[in-house]
C-alpha cells in the first residue's frame, strides 16, 4: 500500500544538496520545517495520526531551549538549519543478505562480527542513513509470533501493538532531542515478543550513517510480553566527515510482568558525531531490564538509559562503559525511577579518559514517598590516563521515607607509572601495558556482557589505546 | 530605596564606617537589587525551595532592648574554657571579654574597620560565592553591621577556644552576622560561632564567615546554627588555606525553618588540607539545603568531607557537594561522604555528590548513602534491654557522633554532644 | 525457677520452618549445652527466645520463671532476664562502649533512678581487667574495629555487667584462640551460681572443656534428639553427628 501512495505523489527528489558522491532517491533537503515533516510522512506513506504526532513534536522541539544550563556548551555547535533530516533509497529493507550492498557487508566485518558469527543471532537489521536496508529473522521465531521489523513497517503493519506503547515510555516533550526524534524519526526496530517466548539468541541491529551533514533519528520500540525474554544488540558506526553529524535516537522498552529485556549497545560513531540519545524502559511486576551501554566513539554523547520500575519487585540495571579520547566527551549515566515496592536497581559505570578526553557520569535515582523495600546500588569508577584528561560525576539521589536503602560510591584513579614500568620491564610496549591496565579496569564489568561483545570491546579498547600514549 | 532590607545602607550608624566600606555597601546594594533571583534551572539551586528565600517580609534588625541583655548573657554559655567571648544581639555588641596572647586581635568587626581597616579590606569577601548565592552575598555585603574579627599573628598559638554568640530577637528582623578570621603563618586558633534566637519568632539570618588559614597555620572553626524554628537562614562559608595550612570546619545545623548553607574550601597552596564536617538534625517541616565545594587549586592538597543528616517527620535535606581538582593540582587526595538517616516515612533526602577532576595522579572518591536504622543494630540493643525508643536515639546519636569524633577539640566536642543528645531526646 | 521451652515450632518469617517441636528446661544454677550440626537450628533457637523479628513462632511456649516471653519486645525479654551473647556481635558506630553498657543498665532502673557514675566505672573497670580488656575500650565505639576475640570478650563483659538470670551463649567459642577461650570461659564461669542458668550453644566440644555443662543436648532438624551428661559431648566429638542421624532414621525404616 505504501508504495502505491508514493507513486501517486509528486515528490521533489532533487531537493537538497547533491554534491556528495552518494545519491539518494529520497532526500528531505537541508533544514527542518513543517514542510520537511510532510515530505517524510508522504515518502513513508504514514497514517495521519503519525503526521499529526510529528508536527506537534516539531513545535515542542522548537519551543524547548538547549539544555546548556547543565550540559556541554558544545551543543551550541549543532546547526539544525544545516542538517539533512531524511535520506534513503527505498522504504523497504531486503530480506536477503545477498542483495545487501557490499559496503554494508564490509562494515559488518569491521565491527568484528563477521558473517559466519551471524549464525549466533536470531535476527539482524541493518540501517543506512534513514532506512533499514536489510532485515531478517529466523523463520522459527516468526512462527512463534515474534515480530522484528523496522519501526516504519511496525507502525503500519502492527498498529494495534505499536500505538499502545509508542511515545508512552518517552513522551515527546521529555527533552529537546526526544522531541526532535519524534518529529523526524525514521528507521529503528520494532520488536514484539509474545507471552512466554524466550529468545535463545540475540536480535542484532546495526546503524550506519553514510552521508555527511546528516541526522539519523531511528526509533526503537521493544515490547516483551508476560514472561518472555529477549536480548537486543546494536552497533553504530559512521565514516569521518569534515562536518559534524547528528544521531538522535529514541529507544523505548516495555517489559511486561515477569519479562526480561537485555539491551546491548556498542557505540562507535566517528569522532564528529553528536550522539544525543534517549533510552528508557518500563519494567512491570517482577520484570527485569538490563541496559549494557558501551560508548567508544562520537564527539559528544549524551545518553542516560533509564528504567521506570513500575511493578512490584521489578529490577533495573545499567552497566556502562565509556571511553573518551582526544576531542571526545562521553556524557553518560543512568536513571532509575522507583515507582513500586521492593523494586531494586543497580548501576555500574566505568569511564576512561585518555589524552584530552572528558567523561561525565550523570545519574538520577528517585525513590518517592510511601514505597517500601526499594534498593539502589550505584558504583562509578573513573580512570584518568593523561594529565589533560578530565572526568566528572554528577549523581542526584532522592529518597523519601525510611524503609528504602540507597548507596552510591564513586572513585577516580590513575594507571600508575610504576605499574606501566613493571609491565614494560617484562617486555610489553607502553601502549600494550596501558591497554592491559585499561582492560583490567573494565574487566569485571565486561564479563557481564555477551561473549561476542566482550571480545569486540577489548579489540576497540586496544585500538583506542594505540597512539594514546607518549 | 524601595527594598526594606537595604535600609541600613543609609542609616546614620553607617556614617562612621570607612569610605571604602560605605562605597562597597552602596555598590553591593545596587548589585543585590539588579541580580536576578535564583531559579531551579540554575544547577546550584536544583531541588531547592526557592519560595523559602523570598525575603520581602524582613527588615534589618532594630536596636536591641538593653534591659533584655542580661537574660541573653546568662544564656550565652558555650564552652567553659573559652579565652574570649563576644556577644551580639541583633548585630549589636552587648559584651566582650578576652584574655589573649599578645598581638591577637579579637574585636567586633565594626571596631576593626577603624582600628585594622587595611587588614579587613585585604580579606573582606574577596572571592565571590561559587555555589549560587551571589545575590545573597551582595545582600550581606550591603547590610553587614558587625561580627567577629579575629587576627592571629605569625607563630602565635591560641590554645583555648574563642567564641562568639549571635542572638536574634524580635519578629521580622534580619541580622547579617559576619566572621573574619585571619591566621598568619604557623599560628593556631579555634573559634566557635553560636547562632541562636532569643525567642521563637520569625527572622532572617544572612551570614558570612571567611577563614584565612596562613602558611602552616591551623584553624578550627565551628558554626553552631540553632536559630528559632521560624528563621530563614542563608549562610556562606569560605575557607582559604595556604601552603601547609590546615583547616577543620564543623557545622551544626539544628535550627531554622529553611536553611541554605554554602561551604567552600579553597586549597590554594601545596600541602594544604581542609576537613569539612557537618551534622544536621532535621525535624518537623525543616528544610536544610547544603552546598559544598572542595576546590583544589594546588598540587599535594587534601580535603575530606563528612556530612551526616538525620531526618524526622516531613523534614527535607539537600546535599550537593563538588570536589573540583584544577588541572595543575596533581597528587591530590579528596574525599567526600554524605550519609542520610531517614527516621520517618515522610522525610526526604536529596544527595548530589559531584566530582570534576582535571588533574593527574589524584585519589578521589565520594559516597552517598540513604537508609534507615539498621535492624540488626536495633535488635542488638534491644537484646541488651535497651528500650526501642532509646535504642533509636542511641543509634542516631552514634551515627551523628561519628562526625563529632573527628573534631579535635574536646571541650567543644563535649558541649556539642550534650546539645545533640538533648535534641535527639525529643524524638 | 527455670527457662522452659515447650513444644516450640518456629520459622523464618514467611519462610522455612526451622524449629519442630523443641523442648528444653534450663534451671537456675545449671548450665546446659546444645550441640548440633550446621543448619540444625541452634542459632535460630537463640534468636527465637530473644525475639528477633526475622523469626516467627508457630506454636509452643517460652516461659521465664513461669511468665511467657512470647509477644514481648526483644528489650522487654532482655530486661526480664535473658541475655544473648551474639555469634556475630554488631558494630555500633559513634556509640562508645561505656555509654552503651550504661544505657543498658539505666534501662533496668526504675523511673527517676540514676546510675551512680563512680560505682559504675569502678565495676566496669574491674570486670574489664578480669577479662583482660584494655580500659581504652570504654571510649571506643561498640565492637567497631574489634578483632573476633575482642568482640567475644566484650559480649561476656556486657553479660557480667548486666547480670542476667539466664544467658544464651551462641557459638561464643567461634573465632577464639586458646588463650581468649580461657579468658572468656573464666568470665562465664564467674557468673555460675544458684541465680544463673545458661544455655551454651556450640558446634564443638572444645568449649565444654572449659565451661563444664551439667546437661548436654543434641539438636537435629529443630528438635532435641538426645540428652545426657558431659560424656555425650565427648561421644559426639569422637563420632561426629552422623551416627545420631542414622539412629534417628532407623525407627522410620521399621
Amino acid at each position: 500500500m505504501s508504495t502505491e501512495v508514493i507513486s501517486q505523489l509528486e515528490i521533489d527528489r532533487t531537493r537538497g544538496d547533491f554534491s556528495y558522491p552518494e545519491a539518494h532517491t529520497f532526500d528531505a533537503g537541508i533544514g527542518l520545517t513543517h514542510d520537511t515533516i510532510d515530505y517524510i510522512v508522504d515518502v513513508k506513506g504514514e497514517p495521519d495520526w503519525i503526521r499529526e504526532f510529528r508536527h506537534k513534536a516539531l513545535d515542542v522541539f522548537l519551543s524547548k531551549p538547549m539544555p546548556t544550563n547543565w550540559a556541554s556548551q558544545d551543543l551550541n555547535n549543532i546547526i539544525f538549519e544545516k542538517i539533512r533530516y531524511y535520506l534513503s533509497n527505498a522504504q523497504r529493507p531486503t530480506r536477503s543478505w545477498d542483495e545487501v550492498p557490499d559496503d554494508v557487508k564490509r562494515t559488518f566485518e569491521r565491527l568484528g562480527i563477521p558473517e559466519q558469527e551471524r549464525k549466533f543471532l536470531a535476527g539482524v537489521e541493518a540501517q543506512f542513513d534513514s532506512e533499514a536496508v536489510y532485515s531478517n529473522m529466523k523463520k522459527a521465531l516468526g512462527d512463534q509470533g515474534v515480530i522484528f521489523v523496522g519501526s516504519t513497517e511496525g507502525l503500519k503493519e502492527y498498529p494495534e501493538i505499536f500505538k499502545k506503547w509508542f511515545g508512552k515510555v518517552i513522551p515527546t516533550g521529555d527533552n529537546k532531542f526526544s522531541a526532535l526524534n519524534s518529529a523526524v524519526f525514521s528507521g529503528g526496530s520494532f520488536i514484539y515478543v509474545p507471552p512466554g517466548v524466550k529468545l535463545k539468541h540475540p536480535l542484532q541491529a546495526y546503524f550506519r550513517i553514510n552521508a555527511e551533514n546528516f541526522g539519523q533519528f531511528e526509533r526503537t520500540l521493544i515490547i516483551a510480553d508476560e514472561g518472555s525474554e529477549v536480548m537486543y544488540m546494536e552497533g553504530c558506526t559512521a565514516p569521518k566527515f569534515e562536518t559534524a553529524t547528528l544521531h538522535s535516537a529514541v529507544v523505548e522498552l516495555v517489559a511486561m510482568k515477569g519479562a526480561k529485556i537485555q539491551y546491548v549497545t556498542v557505540q562507535n560513531w566517528s569522532a564528529n558525531v553528536f550522539n544525543l540519545v534517549t533510552k528508557r524502559a518500563i519494567a512491570h511486576e517482577e520484570a527485569e531490564v538490563k541496559w549494557i551501554d558501551c560508548n567508544i566513539g562520537s564527539r559528544l554523547t549524551m545518553k542516560y538509559p533509564g528504567v521506570v520500575l513500575k511493578g512490584r519487585k521489578a529490577r533495573g540495571e545499567v552497566l556502562s562503559i565509556a571511553l573518551a579520547n582526544n576531542g571526545q566527551h562521553q556524557d553518560t549515566g543512568a536513571k532509575m525511577i522507583h515507582a513500586a515496592d521492593e523494586t531494586t536497581s543497580n548501576i555500574i559505570s566505568k569511564s576512561i579518559s585518555i589524552g584530552q578526553g572528558r567523561s561525565t557520569y550523570r545519574g538520577l535515582v528517585h525513590i518517592p514517598k510511601h514505597l517500601k523495600g526499594c534498593k539502589n546500588n550505584t558504583e562509578c569508577d573513573a580512570l584518568l590516563i593523561n594529565s589533560q584528561s578530565r572526568t566528572d560525576t554528577y549523581p542526584a539521589i532522592t529518597v523519601r521515607g525510611s524503609g528504602n536503602s540507597v548507596q552510591h560510591e564513586a572513585s577516580v584513579s590513575q594507571v600508575s607509572a610504576e605499574q606501566i614500568f613493571y609491565m614494560q620491564q617484562r617486555g610489553l610496549t607502553e601502549a600494550q601495558a596501558m591497554s592491559l591496565s585499561v582492560n583490567g579496569f573494565v574487566n569485571d564489568l565486561v564479563r557481564e556482557f555477551p561473549m561476542e561483545y566482550s571480545v569486540e570491546l577489548k579489540r576497540l579498547i586496544d585500538l583506542e589505546m594505540e597512539g594514546s600514549v607518549g | 530605596m524601595s527594598n526594606a532590607l537595604l535600609e541600613t545602607v543609609q542609616s546614620p550608624a553607617s556614617q562612621s564606617l570607612p569610605d571604602w566600606f560605605q562605597e562597597l555597601q552602596r555598590a553591593s546594594a545596587e548589585q543585590y537589587e539588579s541580580l536576578p533571583n535564583p531559579t531551579r534551572r540554575d544547577e546550584s539551586w536544583r531541588f531547592a525551595n526557592l519560595k523559602a528565600f523570598d525575603l520581602q517580609d524582613f527588615a534589618p534588625a532594630r536596636p536591641f532592648a538593653k534591659d533584655a541583655a542580661a537574660d541573653l548573657l546568662t544564656r550565652s554559655t558555650g564552652v567553659s574554657d573559652a579565652s574570649g567571648s563576644l556577644v551580639f544581639a541583633n548585630d549589636e555588641l552587648i559584651q566582650a571579654t578576652a584574655q589573649l596572647p599578645k598581638g591577637v586581635v579579637f574585636l567586633p568587626l565594626a571596631d576593626a574597620l577603624s582600628t585594622h581597616g587595611d587588614l579587613v579590606k585585604a580579606h573582606f569577601m574577596k572571592e565571590d560565592p561559587a555555589l549560587g548565592s551571589l545575590k545573597f552575598a551582595a545582600l550581606h555585603r550591603s547590610s553587614v553591621k558587625n561580627g567577629t574579627f579575629l587576627y592571629v599573628p605569625k607563630g602565635v598559638q591560641v590554645e583555648a577556644p574563642l567564641q562568639t554568640f549571635h542572638w536574634l530577637a524580635g519578629a521580622g528582623q534580619a541580622v547579617f552576622p559576619h566572621t573574619l578570621v585571619i591566621a598568619e603563618e604557623q599560628s593556631s586558633v579555634t573559634l566557635v560561632d553560636w547562632y541562636q534566637s532569643a525567642d521563637s519568632s520569625a527572622g532572617l539570618a544572612c551570614g558570612v564567615n571567611d577563614l584565612w588559614v596562613g602558611k602552616d597555620a591551623s584553624v578550627r572553626y565551628v558554626s553552631f546554627q540553632d536559630w528559632s524554628r521560624e528563621v530563614t537562614c542563608i549562610q556562606s562559608n569560605t575557607t582559604h588555606v595556604a601552603a601547609g595550612g590546615n583547616a577543620t570546619n564543623l557545622a551544626l545545623h539544628l535550627g531554622g525553618k529553611h536553611a541554605r548553607t554554602e561551604s567552600v574550601s579553597h586549597l590554594n597552596g601545596s600541602g594544604s588540607r581542609s576537613d569539612m564536617l557537618a551534622v544536621t538534625v532535621a525535624d518537623n517541616a525543616q528544610e536544610f539545603d547544603q552546598r559544598t565545594l572542595q576546590n583544589h587549586r594546588a598540587p599535594h592538597t587534601s580535603s575530606d568531607l563528612l556530612y551526616k543528616n538525620a531526618l524526622y517527620d516531613t523534614a527535607k535535606t539537600i546535599f550537593s557537594g563538588l570536589i573540583r581538582v584544577e588541572p595543575k593540582a596533581h597528587e591530590t587526595d579528596a574525599y567526600q561522604k554524605v550519609r542520610n538517616l531517614l527516621l520517618s516515612e515522610e522525610a526526604e533526602a536529596n544527595s548530589m555528590p559531584g566530582l570534576e577532576i582535571l588533574a593527574d595522579q589524584v585519589r578521589c572518591s565520594h559516597g552517598a548513602t540513604t537508609g534507615e536504622i539498621d535492624k540488626e543494630e536495633l535488635f542488638y540493643m534491644q537484646a541488651r534491654g535497651i528500650r526501642t525508643k532509646d535504642a533509636y536515639r542511641l543509634i542516631t546519636f552514634g551515627f551523628l557522633n561519628e562526625v563529632l569524633e573527628r573534631f579535635p577539640c574536646n571541650s567543644i566536642r563535649e558541649t556539642i554532644q550534650a546539645s545533640l543528645l538533648a535534641r535527639i531526646a525529643g524524638h | 525457677m527455670s527457662l522452659i521451652i515447650r513444644d516450640l515450632h518456629a520459622r523464618v518469617a514467611g519462610g522455612q520452618k526451622i524449629l519442630n517441636g523443641l523442648n528444653l528446661e534450663i534451671e537456675k544454677g545449671r548450665i546446659h549445652a546444645v550441640m548440633g550440626p550446621n543448619g540444625s537450628g541452634k542459632s535460630t533457637l537463640s534468636k527465637v527466645i530473644t525475639g528477633h523479628p526475622d523469626y516467627e513462632i508457630i506454636s509452643g511456649e517460652i516461659l521465664l520463671d513461669g511468665k511467657s516471653l512470647i509477644g514481648l519486645e526483644p528489650d522487654e525479654r532482655a530486661r526480664a532476664g535473658v541475655f544473648l551473647a551474639f555469634q556475630y556481635p554488631m558494630e555500633i558506630p559513634g556509640v562508645s562502649n561505656a555509654n552503651f553498657i550504661r544505657a543498658a543498665l539505666s534501662a533496668r532502673l526504675a523511673e527517676g533512678e540514676e546510675l551512680e557514675a563512680t560505682e559504675y566505672y569502678a565495676e566496669l573497670y574491674e570486670k574489664m581487667d578480669s577479662l583482660e580488656i584494655p580500659r581504652a575500650f570504654t571510649a571506643r565505639s561498640v565492637n567497631e574495629g574489634f578483632s573476633g576475640g575482642e568482640k567475644k570478650r566484650n559480649e561476656v563483659l556486657q553479660m557480667a555487667m548486666l547480670k542476667p538470670s539466664y544467658a544464651i551463649l551462641d557459638e561464643t567459642d567461634s573465632g577464639l584462640d586458646i588463650d581468649a577461650l580461657k579468658i572468656v570461659s573464666a568470665g562465664v564461669n564467674a557468673q555460675r551460681g544458684p541465680g544463673f542458668g545458661a544455655l551454651v550453644i556450640t558446634h564443638y566440644q572444645r568449649l565444654l572443656d572449659y565451661i563444664t555443662p551439667d546437661v548436654v543436648h543434641v539438636l537435629v532438624n529443630g528438635q532435641i534428639v538426645r540428652t545426657g551428661g558431659p560424656e555425650l559431648a565427648l561421644e559426639l566429638e569422637a563420632k561426629g553427628y552422623d551416627w545420631i542421624r542414622e539412629e534417628l532414621a532407623e525407627p522410620a525404616a521399621v
